[in-house]
């Protein structure tokens, strides 16, 4: 008995060495961390935040000043804006290499971080470019490329094959697959203008076996030289049933000279040009088809890609670029997207 | 109170058994519950921190995979590209006709009820678009609070930057209400015409919770946990509990992180609380677990764990007591023991047989008393022996003198030459001297004693002739009966009466009677000797002298020739104490000597006197 009324305390003792232990835990603060996690996206966005990009200069060279290149500045310009770098739009004087030659130098003059050029010539500007590289520019072409080597890529807008063969479909499906046509190019050196042209041969042979290319012209990408180079195609070739322009002065050029030839209906003429520059030609029935991409989102996209390039990021295939969408990459070629084609019908939804 | 614990504790004065309770005790006891206690409060801890870290991480999965499904969603204005008659509509400026104005907004309505509601997309509720002043609008379910000017009002001056990023609208910030108060949100998106560089409109998308509740149930399934998606502000876009969508939680910034997990320790049930923040969407992903369920499981194993230990400290306290007891009871019997033998009595316990220390004393213990009463037994009967030896020697004695005066009244009439008394005295003392010498046994049959002393009065009869008259009454009883008597014990008396009778009167009379008598000491009949003699008595003083010696004096003084205290001696020693001699005297009348005895058959007296052999008890 007297050991049962002992073992109480002890018992009592342990009980409460219990209870207290089980209480006495932080009551100091409602909330006790047990965990903290690092969350990996915050941070990602505090080592950007810790380093901002610097102010950078971008150099863009259009083969000269046009519509065309104009509408690319706009959109050059914006992506200035929106991205925030230092645009350097400098435009040479003629199509002449040498001009841009220049251009390129007074840009490397102007301590630029990237060059980006749309080449008159895909040789003649290599030496140059490599130039600029030596100097630690960042060079990219877009529109018209040069030789690979002096370049990191090329913004292309549309797949040369995609493109040229659907310059040719509508074109034949303006003159009913059958009769002649000319081609009216911006140079025969344009790189760009030269990869088209193969595949607009191309779809051609393969497809339409009646029509016949008869001559292809050289515009120099400016007005009054295509306009003569139009009246004299037809001067030249009674039987002309089609004129295929594959750079923007062109497809005008020809539709001016059709209106003043006074043949709508029985010559067709399509190719690459603004809708503002064809607008009036296409709703008045000179002209049946106008091709051609956005140019103010070519000159965005190049600049986006260059900024990028200078902040160490090559672009990749199905890349979503903000305010252009996606792009595809075809070895060191960008490829902006698919071309738009302008009718009397929607000329109208563009402003360019 | 605490005098009185430290005097409880004390350890020293309190029993053996007590402290070997309260050792066991506390070698089991206290051991197993603070182990029992540690390894619960450890477990309890490591899955508490194992959910905690696991949580979080499943939140951020379900946060991403929740700001996927946002950018899915954010994605699904770019579909009015795929077709280029919607981009003309919106491309188109809005100077038109009311009717072409119309037929503009249902073609653009069927094309967005086509691609947005009956799509692959069943979260989608509507689908609204403002555009140039124009309102599109495709609902699965009908709605009110939403019109041209309501959509747009309270973000007119954030429209920047929306071409990217989608803006997430709670429910709390529009007017727009489903019926049934479905719960949704709103992911407003600008349309940018990215040809023209130019935003075409604006898209707002009503996406309903479900896709959430989707998510989040294939992470958790269960329903005892809270799960909430809450912006910065508190507001509750989405919880497990529909009925709490679109309330707030208070605690929001007390919370001591966002990204992680932590305890509630306030009032309430305890909860874990894991939280994750969205950066993209600036959502708090919650994850609120009240505790006891999180260790439900381990509470049972707490509780098998708990009735275990019971069990086993039932077990061990019971085997404890038993221990103890075990210990103790064997030691109490030998202290018992030990108290007897401290009375004198020697008695042997062979129950206590264990092989541990406490038989092995309780061994010892029994051999000591055995060889303390075989030692006292060999000295008993060593005294004995001798006590045997003098009394031999006692009774086997005849007076020497008594032989002499025999022989010389022999002698005398063989002078006299009175032949007849002659032989008859010499074939009287040949008697006597068998008597005496022939039977070494202390006890003889009564009537052998009897005839002794006849021939020892017959003697002295022929010695002092007429001065001498003696008469021996045997009662008839006694005749019949087989008694016996120790031996010589008449003849000293006799003897005694003889001598002191003789010096002092010319003529002596000696009556000795032999009879039963019932005896107040013993309460058995006994045999009693009266010898009579009208000798000179005893005077008072020497009475009280003889009295006191016979009453104490119970051992055998050989030298003292004092023949009453001898006989007395003798017979007390064979008998015991309630037998012996008693006195009665009258000075100068004379003298009464009462001898008591047993009545013993001849049996009897033998096993009495064997008995002294072996009797052990006393």
């Amino acid at each position: 008995m007297l050991t049962r009324r002992r073992r109480f305390p002890i018992l009592g003792l342990l009980l409460a060495l219990v209870f207290v232990s089980a209480c006495g835990k932080g009551s100091s603060d409602s909330y006790k961390v047990i965990y903290e996690m690092e969350t990996p996206a915050a941070s990602a966005d505090d080592a950007l935040a810790n380093s901002p990009a610097p102010h950078y200069k971008i150099g863009v060279v259009p083969k000269l000043s046009n519509t065309y290149f104009d509408v690319v500045k706009q959109g050059a310009q914006e992506a200035a804006w929106d991205i925030d770098v230092e645009l350097l739009y400098k435009v040479p004087a003629s199509a002449d290499p040498e001009e841009q030659i220049g251009v390129i130098r007074e840009l490397m003059e102007a301590k630029v971080d990237a060059i980006a050029v749309s080449a008159n010539d895909p040789k003649a500007l290599v030496p140059v470019l490599k130039e600029a590289k030596e100097q630690g520019i960042q060079v990219i072409t877009w529109d018209a490329d040069t030789d690979p080597e002096a370049r990191a890529f090329y913004v292309n807008m549309v797949d040369p094959e995609t493109l040229g063969r659907h310059l040719v479909d509508t074109l034949a499906w303006s003159m009913n697959e059958k009769g002649e046509f000319a081609i009216m190019t911006a140079s025969l050196s344009a790189a760009n203008q030269n990869e088209w042209i193969k595949w607009m041969k191309a779809q051609q042979e393969q497809y339409y076996p009646n029509m016949k290319l008869v001559e292809i012209v050289p515009t120099d990408d400016a007005p009054d030289k295509a306009y003569e180079a139009a009246k004299e195609l037809l001067k030249s070739h009674p039987n002309l049933k089609g004129i295929v322009g594959n750079a923007s002065v062109g497809p005008p050029a020809a539709a001016q000279a059709v209106k003043e030839a006074n043949a709508a209906g029985r010559i067709s003429v399509v190719g690459l040009s603004t809708p503002n520059l064809m607008r009036d030609y296409l709703q008045e029935g000179y002209a049946q088809t106008a091709t051609l991409w956005s140019p103010k989102k070519l000159g965005y996209l190049t600049v986006v890609l260059a900024k990028n390039l200078l902040l160490g990021q090559t672009p990749y295939d199905d890349q979503m670029v903000e305010k252009v969408g996606k792009i595809r990459v075809n070895g060191d070629m960008i490829i902006m997207g698919a071309p738009l084609d302008f009718t009397k019908d929607n000329v109208d939804q563009y402003d360019f | 109170m605490i005098s009185r614990l430290r005097e409880r504790l004390k350890l020293r004065n309190s029993r053996l058994s007590s402290k070997l309770i309260m050792t066991y005790l506390l070698l089991t006891v206290v051991p197993m519950s603070l182990l029992g206690y540690v390894s619960y409060a450890q477990f309890t801890r490591s899955i508490e921190e194992q959910i905690g870290e696991y949580m979080p991480r499943f939140l951020y999965q379900a946060n991403s995979n929740i700001e996927q499904r946002i950018s899915e969603l954010s994605a699904l204005p770019d579909l009015l590209f795929n077709s280029d008659d919607m981009i003309a509509i919106l491309r188109r400026d809005e100077e038109q006709s009311v009717s072409d104005l119309n037929k503009d907004i249902f073609s653009l309505n069927s094309y967005m009820s086509r691609t947005y509601l009956g799509g692959s997309n069943p979260d989608v509720l509507a689908v609204f678009l403002l555009s140039k002043n124009r309102f599109f609008q495709s609902s699965k379910i009908a709605y009110t609070g939403f019109d041209r000017d309501q959509a747009i009002a309270p973000y007119r001056y954030e429209l920047n930057n929306l071409v990217e990023k989608p803006k997430i609208i709670l429910p709390s910030e529009t007017s727009l209400r489903f019926t049934n108060d479905v719960p949704y949100v709103l992911i407003m998106k600008q349309i940018a015409d990215t040809d023209n560089r130019r935003i075409l409109g604006t898209m707002f998308i009503a996406v309903q919770l479900t896709f959430i509740d989707r998510i989040l149930h294939d992470f958790e399934k269960n329903d005892k946990a809270d799960l909430w998606v809450m912006n910065r502000k508190g507001e509750r876009l989405y919880h497990t509990d529909p009925e709490k969508i679109g309330t707030y939680d208070p605690d929001i910034n007390r919370y001591p992180i966002l990204n992680g997990s932590f305890r509630t320790t306030g009032d309430g049930p305890k909860r874990l609380v894991s939280v994750t923040e969205s950066a993209q969407l600036d959502w708090v992903f919650v994850h609120s677990i009240p505790l006891k369920y999180l260790t439900e499981k381990t509470d049972l194993v707490r509780n098998v764990t708990i009735f275990v230990f019971l069990g086993i400290v039932l077990v061990t306290t019971v085997l404890s007591v038993v221990f103890s007891l075990n210990i103790t009871r064997p030691l109490k019997r030998l202290s018992r023991l030990m108290k007897n033998a401290e009375m004198g009595h020697f008695q042997v316990d062979h129950s206590l047989q264990s092989r541990d220390e406490v038989g092995s004393l309780a061994r010892s213990f029994n051999s000591m008393i055995t060889t303390t009463r075989e030692l006292i037994q060999t000295n008993y009967r060593i005294e004995i022996r001798q006590k045997e030896a003098e009394l031999y020697a006692l009774q086997s004695q005849i007076n020497p003198h008594f032989i002499y005066n025999t022989l010389e009244t022999i002698s005398m009439a063989v002078e006299e030459q009175e032949t007849d008394t002659v032989v008859d005295m010499v074939t009287l003392l040949g008697r006597m001297l068998r008597f005496s010498v022939g039977n070494k046994a202390k006890s003889v049959p009564l009537a052998d004693e009897v005839q002794h002393i006849r021939d020892f009065l017959t003697i002295q009869k022929y010695r002092f002739e007429e001065r001498l008259t003696f008469d021996i009454q045997l009662a008839a009883d006694i005749e019949r009966e087989n008694l016996y008597s120790p031996k010589f014990i008449l003849q000293p008396i006799v003897e005694n009466a003889i001598k002191h009778g003789l010096e002092t009167h010319k003529a002596l009379d000696i009556q000795i009677g032999i009879g039963k008598e019932m005896s107040l000491r013993s309460g058995k009949l006994d045999v009693v000797y009266r010898i009579r003699d009208n000798g000179p008595g005893i005077p008072a003083e020497k009475m009280l002298e003889l009295e006191e010696a016979l009453k104490s004096d119970t051992h055998i003084d050989k030298d003292s020739g004092f023949g009453l205290s001898n006989v007395n001696a003798r017979i007390v020693l064979m008998h015991g104490p309630e037998y012996g001699i008693q006195l009665h005297s009258i000075y100068g009348k004379g003298t009464e000597v009462i001898v008591r005895i047993p009545a013993l058959n001849g049996t009897e007296a033998l096993a009495d006197s064997g008995g002294l052999e072996g009797e052990g008890e006393r």
